[in-house]
């Protein structure tokens, strides 16, 4: 691949790429790890190098630790219930069934509102119209706002994420389904392999590249969940829904520690990476080629 | 064919109004926003025959920024723009904090892209964080003078102009309570805790249910409501300072601490009588500007900030609303008792560190217009509706919660102290104090989480 003309062609077509790259993301990030070991409040001309302190302080954060809990139990329900319901919505919607193009189009509708808009609509749902539903109903389940108690505000969470996001996966995976041969389902058919066996032997491996993707977009989306976390709950009811992308904004921004709230910013940088690479390197393996 | 068209046209026509009529139509309820920037008020005309102040002609075609963070007087301050402009030639050019900015983000984001604000409206905490390193000292301003008992200093020196005075406390409807206990009402009657469980108990029996409304906002919880008890100390903003380092330093056990179970004692008191006791962290905040003003409610605790909130929700101008103090105990000779908490709240800072010498000298010039010219006085007041923290700004604020507080500051019946406390305060005690509010916690637990706070603090 070496060019002739001396890497013309590349500087011509890479470097400009290049250059925004790093002046965005690696410039940054390197950046932004040298912070973790500074003392730097986000205003002093002086930045003192701290050493690993700001790392302990982490340790000792317990707001931290309880926030990133909370982000495993969001990630998993959150993952598992996107994608189940992904998966079985687009699994019908490939079957021909009348207006499954209106269909398709009304469950992606979700995804395309802003997570800041979507948390306030829901926001007025939660603690106006239920609790209106309640009032004129007698249900308990809705008597009082959603959003005020810790285990329903959190259900709520997970209920409009699942929402979102779900209509984008439903994308990948009705392409998925749209792209499995004819050839090897009718081959499958008459072998004699229907329903559960057929789903479970021939449909769900030719998925694989379908399910790596929306694994790891739900996972990262889902780890990474900010804007839904502050205009749908904001924290409340007292802190108890506080997800650790928050709970690293208020550290930097409202305590105003910013070497803490960015070397929390990094440790949840390398479980994140760690749990998606992990994820992509096991699903790809179960990937197979028709 | 032509017609087949004419048909489609108008058909699209009459969609598109239905759409807009139908989407615009449908508001479910909701007040609007009250800090909306788009919002028009109705403002007192301002008499501009009179001027005497001296503009610096050498000024003359500077274009200088102001950074605001008080959404609600976007419009009138590119109103007084305009006006400065007009007379002295320099371009203030009013740039707002975009909503989900906090005003400290944004101007340190500012200053770390070399385009920081000439001017910058903060509040005093943010002031101080960043005085010494990037303002400019304005100690030796003339109108210093005219608003000393309002002045910020930092190790001595000033380094912001005090741009308004805000203050707190029960807000009533006057003709709510009139009717309710069939007589007249007299707000200086009520000088103790318990006069004023006994009047609460009174609008009960007249009819309203659950008297009080109170936000479940952690910055009204946490800021607001908490802070009184470094506050009334003694009044003043040195002693909540004193109260501050005393707690920080273990030296006051607020177990024990006299203010700090008076404190909650109101506080109970308010949450006893709240009308969103069912589910208090349930409460809208909109909707108890409209719950005062229709009379669901007669009491409200918060600021004079909410007067647009209130307007919105049908209050007029002429209509009765006053203050009570935030009663602590049964003492009726206590100042908690007797006075309302008014001090400055939002201050201009002016750069030090990238304006160049003559947009320094615009922008002191457009800080002394707003304290001395007749036109920048009444601006001030009229157009911001704005409690002028100057002794020689002879205008009166207009809507009646602002004038409350003025006609206390003036009469002595107002304490001015703000306890400077550290940014994530309201955040995380906001919480704690959320969990009190809902009963999730009792009042050991609301204390250790305080002491625990302070104690992380260096």
């Amino acid at each position: 691949m070496r060019s002739k003309n001396g890497g013309k062609d590349f500087a011509m077509f890479a470097l400009p790429g290049m250059f925004c790259f790093f002046a965005v993301v690696i410039i940054p990030f390197i950046y932004g790890v040298y912070l973790t070991l500074t003392d730097w409040n986000g205003v002093a001309k002086v930045k003192n190098f701290i050493g690993l302190k700001n790392f302990g302080s982490v340790m000792k954060d317990a707001g931290f630790w309880t926030s990133l809990l909370l982000t495993f139990k969001y990630v998993i329900l959150v993952v598992v219930l996107v994608n189940i319901l992904a998966f079985a919505i687009a699994y019908l919607l490939t079957r021909g069934m009348k207006g499954q193009n209106f269909f398709r189009a009304g469950f992606f509708t979700p995804n395309l509102i802003g997570g800041i808009v979507l948390g306030y609509i829901w926001q007025f749902v939660f603690s106006r119209v239920f609790v209106s539903i309640g009032e004129s109903t007698g249900w308990k389940l809705f008597e009082a706002s959603w959003l005020s108690d810790p285990s329903k505000a959190f259900a709520a969470l997970v209920l409009v994420s699942v929402w979102q996001l779900s209509g984008y996966m439903i994308l990948i995976y009705v392409a998925g389904f749209m792209g499995l041969s004819e050839d090897v389902m009718e081959a499958a058919s008459i072998d004699g392999a229907a329903g559960w066996v057929k789903l479970k032997n021939i449909i769900m491996p030719l998925m694989m590249s379908s399910i790596t993707i929306c694994l790891f977009l739900t996972l990262s989306r889902a780890f990474m969940v900010y804007d839904v976390n502050l205009s749908l709950t904001g924290g409340a009811p007292y802190g108890t829904t506080e997800m650790a992308a928050m709970h690293v904004y208020e550290k930097a921004f409202t305590s105003r520690q910013f070497g803490v709230g960015q070397a929390e910013a990094f440790i949840l940088f390398i479980i994140v990476a760690c749990i998606s690479g992990l994820q992509v390197y096991l699903t790809k393996r179960q990937e197979v080629e028709a | 064919m032509k017609r087949n068209l004419m048909t489609r046209v108008i058909a699209l026509g009459l969609i598109t109004v239905l759409m807009t009529t139908m989407l615009t139509g449908c508001r479910f309820g909701f007040a609007s926003d009250p800090d909306d920037p788009n919002e028009v008020e109705e403002v007192e005309p301002i008499d501009t025959s009179v001027d005497t102040f001296e503009y610096d002609d050498t000024l003359k075609g500077t274009n200088i920024v102001l950074l605001n963070s008080k959404a609600e007087i976007q419009v009138a301050l590119e109103e007084m723009s305009t006006a400065f402009e007009e007379k002295s030639g320099v371009h203030v050019e009013v740039m707002p904090v975009t909503d989900g900015d906090s005003p400290y983000t944004k101007v340190v984001s500012l200053y770390n892209s070399g385009n920081a604000p000439t001017l910058s409206i903060l509040d005093t905490t943010d002031v101080i964080a960043l005085a010494e390193e990037k303002a400019a000292d304005l100690t030796e301003e003339t109108w210093t003078a005219e608003a000393e008992n309002y002045l910020t200093q930092v190790n001595g020196k000033v380094y912001s102009f005090p741009l308004c005075i805000e203050g707190r406390g029960l807000i009533y409807n006057k003709a709510v309570i009139e009717e309710a206990l069939g007589e007249e009402f007299d707000p200086d009657s009520i000088t103790t805790l318990d006069e004023f469980v006994e009047l609460l108990d009174r609008l009960v029996e007249g009819g309203i249910e659950k008297p009080v409304s109170m936000a479940k906002e952690d910055w009204s919880l946490g800021a607001h409501h908490l802070q009184f008890v470094y506050e009334t100390y003694d009044g003043t903003s040195e002693g909540a300072q004193e109260t501050i380092e005393k707690i920080k330093a273990g030296k006051l056990d607020l177990e024990s601490y006299d203010r700090m179970s008076e404190f909650l004692d109101a506080f109970d008191v308010l949450k006893k009588y709240n009308v969103a006791k069912a589910d208090p962290l349930g409460a809208d905040y909109d909707e108890m500007a409209i719950d005062l003003v229709d009379g669901k409610t007669a009491i409200w605790f918060n600021g004079n900030w909410a007067w647009p909130n209130m307007e919105e929700a049908g209050a007029e101008e002429d209509d009765e609303y006053g203050f009570l103090p935030y009663f602590m105990n049964n003492d009726p000779n206590d100042f908690v008792n007797q006075k309302i908490q008014g001090s400055p709240s939002k201050q201009i800072m002016l750069d030090g560190q990238q304006a160049t010498e003559k947009e320094q000298a615009a922008a002191k010039e457009f800080l002394n217009w707003i304290v001395y010219s007749e036109i920048g006085q009444q601006m001030l007041v009229k157009t911001c509706s704005i409690i002028p923290p100057f002794k020689n700004n002879p205008y009166e604020p207009s809507d009646p919660l602002s004038r409350d507080i003025y006609e206390r500051v003036q009469a002595d019946k107002a304490f001015n102290a703000s306890a400077i406390v550290p940014n994530d305060h309201w955040a995380i005690l906001g919480a704690s104090m959320q969990k009190y509010l809902a009963d999730r916690c009792d009042r050991e637990e609301l204390i250790e989480d305080i002491q625990d706070y302070w104690d992380e603090q260096e």
